[in-house]
Protein backbone atom coordinates (compact mmCIF):
# COMPACT_ATOMS: atom_id res chain seq x y z
CA UNK A 1 0.00 0.00 0.00
CA UNK A 2 1.26 3.54 -0.69
CA UNK A 3 2.16 5.61 2.36
CA UNK A 4 -0.29 8.46 1.68
CA UNK A 5 -3.70 8.06 0.08
CA UNK A 6 -5.58 11.19 -1.01
CA UNK A 7 -9.34 11.72 -0.70
CA UNK A 8 -9.62 11.59 -4.50
CA UNK A 9 -7.99 8.15 -4.52
CA UNK A 10 -10.40 6.93 -1.83
CA UNK A 11 -13.46 8.26 -3.74
CA UNK A 12 -12.28 6.78 -7.06
CA UNK A 13 -11.44 3.46 -5.41
CA UNK A 14 -14.83 3.33 -3.65
CA UNK A 15 -16.69 4.06 -6.92
CA UNK A 16 -14.71 1.37 -8.76
CA UNK A 17 -15.36 -1.12 -5.96
CA UNK A 18 -19.07 -0.28 -6.03
CA UNK A 19 -19.28 -0.92 -9.79
CA UNK A 20 -17.27 -4.14 -9.44
CA UNK A 21 -19.53 -5.52 -6.70
CA UNK A 22 -22.65 -4.40 -8.58
CA UNK A 23 -21.48 -6.01 -11.84
CA UNK A 24 -20.49 -9.22 -10.08
CA UNK A 25 -23.82 -9.49 -8.19
CA UNK A 26 -25.79 -8.86 -11.40
CA UNK A 27 -23.86 -11.65 -13.11
CA UNK A 28 -24.26 -14.08 -10.19
CA UNK A 29 -28.01 -13.37 -10.04
CA UNK A 30 -28.18 -13.98 -13.82
CA UNK A 31 -30.05 -10.71 -14.34
CA UNK A 32 -31.27 -9.76 -17.82
CA UNK A 33 -28.51 -8.80 -20.27
CA UNK A 34 -25.68 -10.39 -18.27
CA UNK A 35 -23.04 -12.21 -20.29
CA UNK A 36 -19.45 -13.40 -19.89
CA UNK A 37 -18.40 -10.56 -22.18
CA UNK A 38 -20.06 -7.97 -19.96
CA UNK A 39 -18.63 -9.32 -16.69
CA UNK A 40 -15.14 -9.56 -18.21
CA UNK A 41 -15.39 -5.97 -19.49
CA UNK A 42 -16.61 -4.79 -16.07
CA UNK A 43 -13.80 -6.61 -14.26
CA UNK A 44 -11.20 -5.25 -16.69
CA UNK A 45 -12.30 -1.59 -16.71
CA UNK A 46 -13.31 -1.10 -13.06
CA UNK A 47 -10.61 -3.48 -11.82
CA UNK A 48 -7.98 -1.35 -13.54
CA UNK A 49 -9.46 1.87 -12.14
CA UNK A 50 -9.42 0.36 -8.63
CA UNK A 51 -5.81 -0.83 -8.93
CA UNK A 52 -4.56 2.46 -10.41
CA UNK A 53 -6.45 4.54 -7.86
CA UNK A 54 -4.71 2.69 -5.01
CA UNK A 55 -1.33 2.37 -6.73
CA UNK A 56 -1.05 5.48 -8.96
CA UNK A 57 2.71 4.94 -9.36
CA UNK A 58 1.91 1.93 -11.51
CA UNK A 59 0.86 4.35 -14.30
CA UNK A 60 4.46 5.59 -14.54
CA UNK A 61 5.74 2.02 -14.86
CA UNK A 62 3.14 1.27 -17.55
CA UNK A 63 3.84 4.57 -19.32
CA UNK A 64 7.50 3.62 -19.56
CA UNK A 65 6.77 0.02 -20.57
CA UNK A 66 4.24 1.15 -23.23
CA UNK A 67 6.73 3.67 -24.51
CA UNK A 68 4.48 6.63 -23.75
CA UNK A 69 7.29 8.34 -21.87
CA UNK A 70 6.20 11.81 -20.92
CA UNK A 71 3.06 12.53 -18.92
CA UNK A 72 1.62 14.68 -21.73
CA UNK A 73 1.55 11.64 -23.97
CA UNK A 74 -0.24 9.73 -21.26
CA UNK A 75 -2.83 12.49 -21.07
CA UNK A 76 -3.35 12.39 -24.83
CA UNK A 77 -3.72 8.63 -24.63
CA UNK A 78 -6.34 8.97 -21.86
CA UNK A 79 -8.08 11.63 -23.97
CA UNK A 80 -8.46 9.14 -26.82
CA UNK A 81 -9.88 6.56 -24.43
CA UNK A 82 -12.42 9.11 -23.18
CA UNK A 83 -13.40 10.07 -26.75
CA UNK A 84 -13.95 6.40 -27.61
CA UNK A 85 -16.04 5.96 -24.46
CA UNK A 86 -18.21 8.96 -25.44
CA UNK A 87 -18.54 7.61 -28.99
CA UNK A 88 -19.62 4.26 -27.62
CA UNK A 89 -22.21 5.94 -25.39
CA UNK A 90 -23.56 7.97 -28.34
CA UNK A 91 -23.87 4.83 -30.47
CA UNK A 92 -25.77 3.27 -27.59
CA UNK A 93 -28.19 6.20 -27.47
CA UNK A 94 -28.74 6.04 -31.25
CA UNK A 95 -29.42 2.32 -30.95
CA UNK A 96 -32.09 2.96 -28.32
CA UNK A 97 -33.73 5.58 -30.56
CA UNK A 98 -33.71 3.10 -33.45
CA UNK A 99 -35.48 0.56 -31.26
CA UNK A 100 -38.13 3.09 -30.35
CA UNK A 101 -38.72 3.87 -34.03
CA UNK A 102 -39.08 0.14 -34.76
CA UNK A 103 -41.61 -0.22 -31.95
CA UNK A 104 -43.71 2.64 -33.35
CA UNK A 105 -43.57 1.12 -36.87
CA UNK A 106 -44.52 -2.30 -35.44
CA UNK A 107 -47.48 -0.98 -33.48
CA UNK A 108 -48.74 0.88 -36.53
CA UNK A 109 -48.42 -2.27 -38.66
CA UNK A 110 -50.29 -4.42 -36.13
CA UNK A 111 -53.05 -1.89 -35.42
CA UNK A 112 -55.23 -3.10 -38.28
CA UNK A 113 -55.07 -6.69 -37.06
CA UNK A 114 -56.14 -5.74 -33.56
CA UNK A 115 -59.03 -3.65 -34.98
CA UNK A 116 -60.17 -6.53 -37.20
CA UNK A 117 -60.11 -8.99 -34.29
CA UNK A 118 -62.12 -6.55 -32.16
CA UNK A 119 -64.74 -6.26 -34.93
CA UNK A 120 -65.14 -10.05 -34.93
CA UNK B 1 -51.52 -31.57 -28.44
CA UNK B 2 -51.31 -33.19 -31.85
CA UNK B 3 -49.95 -31.57 -34.99
CA UNK B 4 -53.49 -31.17 -36.34
CA UNK B 5 -54.70 -29.45 -33.15
CA UNK B 6 -51.93 -26.89 -32.90
CA UNK B 7 -52.15 -23.57 -34.63
CA UNK B 8 -48.98 -23.18 -36.67
CA UNK B 9 -47.99 -19.88 -38.24
CA UNK B 10 -45.17 -19.27 -40.71
CA UNK B 11 -43.73 -15.75 -40.43
CA UNK B 12 -41.79 -14.41 -43.42
CA UNK B 13 -39.95 -11.08 -43.27
CA UNK B 14 -39.72 -9.61 -46.76
CA UNK B 15 -37.93 -6.58 -48.17
CA UNK B 16 -38.23 -5.95 -51.91
CA UNK B 17 -39.05 -9.59 -52.68
CA UNK B 18 -41.90 -8.82 -55.11
CA UNK B 19 -40.21 -10.87 -57.79
CA UNK B 20 -40.38 -14.12 -55.81
CA UNK B 21 -42.68 -13.79 -52.78
CA UNK B 22 -45.74 -15.34 -54.49
CA UNK B 23 -43.70 -18.41 -55.50
CA UNK B 24 -42.34 -18.78 -51.94
CA UNK B 25 -45.88 -18.59 -50.53
CA UNK B 26 -47.18 -21.16 -53.06
CA UNK B 27 -44.35 -23.54 -52.14
CA UNK B 28 -45.16 -23.24 -48.43
CA UNK B 29 -48.86 -23.80 -49.11
CA UNK B 30 -48.06 -26.84 -51.24
CA UNK B 31 -46.60 -28.65 -48.22
CA UNK B 32 -49.73 -28.01 -46.19
CA UNK B 33 -49.18 -24.77 -44.27
CA UNK B 34 -52.00 -22.27 -44.68
CA UNK B 35 -51.39 -19.85 -41.83
CA UNK B 36 -48.77 -17.60 -43.36
CA UNK B 37 -47.81 -14.12 -42.18
CA UNK B 38 -45.75 -11.90 -44.47
CA UNK B 39 -44.18 -8.76 -43.07
CA UNK B 40 -43.36 -6.30 -45.79
CA UNK B 41 -40.47 -4.36 -44.26
CA UNK B 42 -40.96 -1.06 -46.09
CA UNK B 43 -40.47 -2.44 -49.61
CA UNK B 44 -40.53 -0.09 -52.56
CA UNK B 45 -41.62 -2.80 -55.00
CA UNK B 46 -44.76 -4.95 -55.25
CA UNK B 47 -44.02 -7.22 -52.28
CA UNK B 48 -47.13 -6.13 -50.34
CA UNK B 49 -49.44 -6.44 -53.36
CA UNK B 50 -48.09 -9.83 -54.46
CA UNK B 51 -48.29 -11.27 -50.94
CA UNK B 52 -51.83 -9.92 -50.46
CA UNK B 53 -52.90 -11.48 -53.76
CA UNK B 54 -51.48 -14.82 -52.61
CA UNK B 55 -54.12 -14.85 -49.86
CA UNK B 56 -51.99 -14.60 -46.74
CA UNK B 57 -51.96 -12.22 -43.76
CA UNK B 58 -49.73 -9.29 -44.71
CA UNK B 59 -48.39 -6.49 -42.55
CA UNK B 60 -46.52 -3.48 -43.77
CA UNK B 61 -43.79 -1.55 -42.04
CA UNK B 62 -44.06 2.06 -43.21
CA UNK B 63 -40.27 2.29 -43.36
CA UNK B 64 -37.54 -0.35 -43.55
CA UNK B 65 -36.53 -1.46 -40.05
CA UNK B 66 -34.50 -4.58 -40.77
CA UNK B 67 -34.96 -8.33 -40.73
CA UNK B 68 -35.02 -8.63 -36.94
CA UNK B 69 -37.68 -5.97 -36.54
CA UNK B 70 -39.80 -7.61 -39.25
CA UNK B 71 -39.51 -11.09 -37.69
CA UNK B 72 -40.51 -9.64 -34.33
CA UNK B 73 -43.59 -8.02 -35.91
CA UNK B 74 -44.47 -11.43 -37.37
CA UNK B 75 -44.10 -13.14 -34.02
CA UNK B 76 -46.17 -10.43 -32.30
CA UNK B 77 -48.88 -10.90 -34.94
CA UNK B 78 -48.81 -14.67 -34.41
CA UNK B 79 -49.24 -14.10 -30.67
CA UNK B 80 -52.32 -11.94 -31.32
CA UNK B 81 -53.64 -14.72 -33.58
CA UNK B 82 -53.15 -17.25 -30.74
CA UNK B 83 -50.44 -19.29 -32.44
CA UNK B 84 -49.11 -22.41 -30.72
CA UNK B 85 -46.03 -22.69 -32.90
CA UNK B 86 -44.31 -20.03 -34.99
CA UNK B 87 -41.86 -20.85 -37.76
CA UNK B 88 -39.71 -18.14 -39.30
CA UNK B 89 -38.39 -18.47 -42.85
CA UNK B 90 -36.54 -16.25 -45.32
CA UNK B 91 -38.46 -14.72 -48.21
CA UNK B 92 -35.91 -15.37 -50.94
CA UNK B 93 -36.84 -19.02 -51.40
CA UNK B 94 -33.59 -20.48 -50.03
CA UNK B 95 -35.40 -22.65 -47.45
CA UNK B 96 -37.31 -25.83 -48.13
CA UNK B 97 -40.67 -25.61 -46.29
CA UNK B 98 -40.80 -29.40 -46.11
CA UNK B 99 -38.08 -29.18 -43.41
CA UNK B 100 -40.62 -27.41 -41.17
CA UNK B 101 -42.48 -30.65 -40.50
CA UNK B 102 -39.54 -32.14 -38.61
CA UNK B 103 -39.21 -28.90 -36.64
CA UNK B 104 -42.87 -29.08 -35.63
CA UNK B 105 -42.44 -32.71 -34.52
CA UNK B 106 -39.54 -31.63 -32.30
CA UNK B 107 -41.59 -28.81 -30.76
CA UNK B 108 -44.35 -31.32 -30.04
CA UNK B 109 -41.81 -33.63 -28.44
CA UNK B 110 -40.98 -30.93 -25.87
CA UNK B 111 -38.40 -28.56 -27.35
CA UNK B 112 -38.99 -24.82 -27.01
CA UNK B 113 -36.87 -23.73 -29.94
CA UNK B 114 -35.71 -25.62 -33.03
CA UNK B 115 -32.86 -24.00 -34.93
CA UNK B 116 -32.41 -24.90 -38.56
CA UNK B 117 -28.73 -25.36 -39.32
CA UNK B 118 -27.28 -25.07 -42.79
CA UNK B 119 -23.87 -26.31 -41.71
CA UNK B 120 -24.82 -29.83 -40.70
CA UNK B 121 -25.79 -30.60 -44.29
CA UNK B 122 -23.52 -27.99 -45.78
CA UNK B 123 -24.69 -28.90 -49.24
CA UNK B 124 -24.98 -26.03 -51.70
CA UNK B 125 -23.53 -23.45 -49.35
CA UNK B 126 -20.68 -21.35 -50.80
CA UNK B 127 -17.39 -21.68 -48.87
CA UNK B 128 -17.20 -17.97 -48.05
CA UNK B 129 -20.64 -18.22 -46.45
CA UNK B 130 -19.49 -21.22 -44.39
CA UNK B 131 -16.50 -19.20 -43.15
CA UNK B 132 -18.67 -16.14 -42.39
CA UNK B 133 -21.02 -18.41 -40.49
CA UNK B 134 -18.25 -19.82 -38.32
CA UNK B 135 -17.18 -16.25 -37.49
CA UNK B 136 -20.79 -15.40 -36.64
CA UNK B 137 -20.99 -18.47 -34.40
CA UNK B 138 -17.73 -17.54 -32.67
CA UNK B 139 -18.78 -13.97 -31.89
CA UNK B 140 -22.25 -15.12 -30.81
CA UNK B 141 -20.58 -17.53 -28.38
CA UNK B 142 -18.11 -14.86 -27.20
CA UNK B 143 -20.74 -12.18 -26.61
CA UNK B 144 -23.79 -14.24 -25.68
CA UNK B 145 -22.14 -17.35 -24.24
CA UNK B 146 -23.87 -20.16 -26.15
CA UNK B 147 -22.36 -22.19 -29.00
CA UNK B 148 -24.61 -23.19 -31.90
CA UNK B 149 -23.62 -24.47 -35.32
CA UNK B 150 -25.58 -21.85 -37.30
CA UNK B 151 -26.21 -18.65 -35.38
CA UNK B 152 -27.36 -16.77 -38.50
CA UNK B 153 -30.02 -19.12 -39.81
CA UNK B 154 -33.43 -17.56 -40.35
CA UNK B 155 -35.28 -20.90 -40.45
CA UNK B 156 -36.40 -21.56 -36.87
CA UNK B 157 -39.39 -22.85 -34.94
CA UNK B 158 -40.66 -21.60 -31.60
CA UNK B 159 -43.12 -23.04 -29.12
CA UNK B 160 -45.82 -20.91 -27.49
CA UNK B 161 -43.70 -20.78 -24.32
CA UNK B 162 -40.71 -19.52 -26.31
CA UNK B 163 -42.55 -16.75 -28.16
CA UNK B 164 -43.82 -15.37 -24.88
CA UNK B 165 -40.45 -15.59 -23.10
CA UNK B 166 -38.13 -14.37 -25.85
CA UNK B 167 -37.76 -10.60 -25.69
CA UNK B 168 -35.54 -9.25 -28.45
CA UNK B 169 -34.42 -5.67 -28.87
CA UNK B 170 -32.29 -5.67 -32.02
CA UNK B 171 -33.61 -4.82 -35.48
CA UNK B 172 -31.30 -6.11 -38.13
CA UNK B 173 -29.18 -9.21 -38.75
CA UNK B 174 -27.95 -9.24 -35.14
CA UNK B 175 -31.45 -10.45 -34.27
CA UNK B 176 -30.55 -14.01 -35.21
CA UNK B 177 -27.73 -14.03 -32.64
CA UNK B 178 -29.87 -12.29 -30.03
CA UNK B 179 -32.29 -15.21 -30.18
CA UNK B 180 -29.40 -17.44 -29.06
CA UNK B 181 -28.85 -15.11 -26.10
CA UNK B 182 -32.54 -15.29 -25.23
CA UNK B 183 -32.48 -19.11 -25.39
CA UNK B 184 -29.69 -19.08 -22.83
CA UNK B 185 -31.22 -16.37 -20.63
CA UNK B 186 -34.60 -18.09 -20.45
CA UNK B 187 -33.05 -21.59 -20.20
CA UNK B 188 -35.14 -22.76 -23.16
CA UNK B 189 -34.79 -26.31 -24.40
CA UNK B 190 -33.42 -26.15 -27.93
CA UNK B 191 -32.18 -28.43 -30.65
CA UNK B 192 -30.51 -27.93 -34.01
CA UNK B 193 -31.74 -29.73 -37.10
CA UNK B 194 -30.07 -29.85 -40.49
CA UNK B 195 -31.97 -27.94 -43.15
CA UNK B 196 -31.68 -27.85 -46.89
CA UNK B 197 -30.66 -24.56 -48.47
CA UNK B 198 -31.05 -23.63 -52.05
CA UNK B 199 -29.04 -20.59 -53.08
CA UNK B 200 -30.50 -19.33 -56.31
CA UNK B 201 -29.05 -16.72 -58.62
CA UNK B 202 -31.81 -14.44 -57.31
CA UNK B 203 -30.89 -14.85 -53.64
CA UNK B 204 -27.15 -14.49 -54.30
CA UNK B 205 -27.59 -11.28 -56.28
CA UNK B 206 -29.80 -9.52 -53.78
CA UNK B 207 -28.68 -5.98 -52.96
CA UNK B 208 -29.36 -6.14 -49.24
CA UNK B 209 -27.97 -9.56 -48.37
CA UNK B 210 -25.48 -10.02 -45.53
CA UNK B 211 -21.90 -9.21 -46.57
CA UNK B 212 -18.58 -8.36 -44.90
CA UNK B 213 -19.50 -4.70 -44.30
CA UNK B 214 -22.88 -5.64 -42.84
CA UNK B 215 -21.19 -8.40 -40.86
CA UNK B 216 -18.95 -5.86 -39.13
CA UNK B 217 -21.95 -3.62 -38.49
CA UNK B 218 -23.76 -6.61 -37.00
CA UNK B 219 -20.81 -7.32 -34.71
CA UNK B 220 -20.65 -3.71 -33.48
CA UNK B 221 -24.39 -3.70 -32.83
CA UNK B 222 -24.14 -6.97 -30.93
CA UNK B 223 -21.55 -5.37 -28.63
CA UNK B 224 -23.51 -2.11 -28.24
CA UNK B 225 -26.78 -3.91 -27.53
CA UNK B 226 -25.15 -5.62 -24.56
Amino acid sequence: MPEKISILQIILGAIALLFLINGFLKFVRNEKGQTYFKILATLFIWGNILVFSIFPDLTHIFSRKLGLGENLNTLIFIGFVVIFAILFKLLNIIEKLERNISEIVRRQALNNLKDKLKEK
Amino acid sequence: MTQQDSKIYIAIPAFNEGEIIDKVISKIKSVGFDNIIVIDDGSSDETFLKASEAGVVVFKHLINRGKGAAVKTGIEAAKILSADIVITMDADGQHNPADAERMIDLIHSGYDVVLGTRLKKGKGMPSYKILANYLGNFFTWLIYGLWVSDSQSGFRAYSKKAIYLIDTKTDRYEYDSEIIKEIKRNKLKFVEVPIEVHYTEYSMNKKHKQNLKNGLKTLIKMIISE
